[in-house]
């Protein structure tokens, strides 16, 4: 059997490095097993995770600090996003409502929508640990 | 990412090639935007090469799309790939849009 596949990457916080986020998670989906519409979903989720990071946490600047971690056992993925911003209060959190039609506003909702967990951790720096999460065992229709 | 502009007999069509995030949706809300100054209309926006795209190019055509219809014009897409369309769907935007199957049929 090959090793579990385990990346730890600090990334600057620009978003220039999209693609190569997505690109990660879409390795670490297909490693779990994921079949390639649920990965694409992952994609997406875990992209819109790195740019809330940016965009929230960091206000939009580009030369802070996102560490990545990613665990891909078979059936699970696992990725973690790291800041050195300040704790952000989940409860603030939220998608705009869909029957408003404007930009902006749902990043979280495509997270929640698709990864089975979907969390804010306080972390020792000070700063917000995101986790996201998708089990392949887990009922369809990921977070809510 | 990369935008191909080209005037049509009647409006302008934008060819859309590569991944459409944070990073690169500047740059089409930057395309789009010297289309909308001309008043275009349709302007149609051609997917069929996106690889990806996520929330921050959504937010660039639904602005495009409030644009245009501020001077009476239309936004049409095509070229919707299952992952793309999916997205649309996933954020209730599919029949916000005027999506059609193929750019022969957008550009009438």
């Amino acid at each position: 059997m090959p090793p579990e596949l385990t990346v730890t990457l600090r990334l600057p916080s620009h978003p220039r490095y999209l693609q190569l986020v997505r690109l990660l998670a879409g390795e670490g989906a297909s490693a779990a097993g994921f079949p390639e519409e649920e990965r694409d979903r992952i994609e997406l989720s875990v992209v819109e995770g790195f740019t809330n990071v940016i965009r929230h946490a960091y206000k939009g600047r580009t030369d802070q600090t996102i560490e990545v971690r990613m665990s891909a056992p078979p059936g699970r993925l696992c990725v973690e996003l790291e800041d050195w911003a300040t704790w952000v209060d989940p409860v603030g959190i939220f998608s705009r409502p869909l029957d408003q039609v404007r930009p902006g506003g749902l990043g979280v909702h495509l997270m929640k929508s698709t990864m089975d967990r979907v969390d804010y951790r306080k972390n020792e720096h000070g700063g917000t640990t995101l986790v996201l999460e998708k089990r392949a065992d887990a009922a369809a229709g990921g977070a809510r | 990412m990369n935008v191909t502009t080209e005037a049509l007999p009647k409006g302008t069509l934008l060819a859309i090639e590569g991944q459409v995030d944070m990073h690169t949706s500047p740059e089409l809300r930057g395309k789009l935007r010297e289309t909308l100054e001309k008043k275009s209309t349709p302007i149609v926006v051609d997917l069929t090469k996106v690889t990806f795209i996520d929330s921050s190019g959504l937010a660039t055509l639904i602005e495009a799309l409030q644009a245009v219809g501020r001077y009476g014009g239309r936004l049409r897409l095509c070229g919707l790939s299952p992952a793309v369309r999916n997205l649309f769907k996933l954020s209730n935007l599919i029949s916000i849009f005027d999506i059609r199957e193929s750019r022969e049929d957008a550009v009438k």
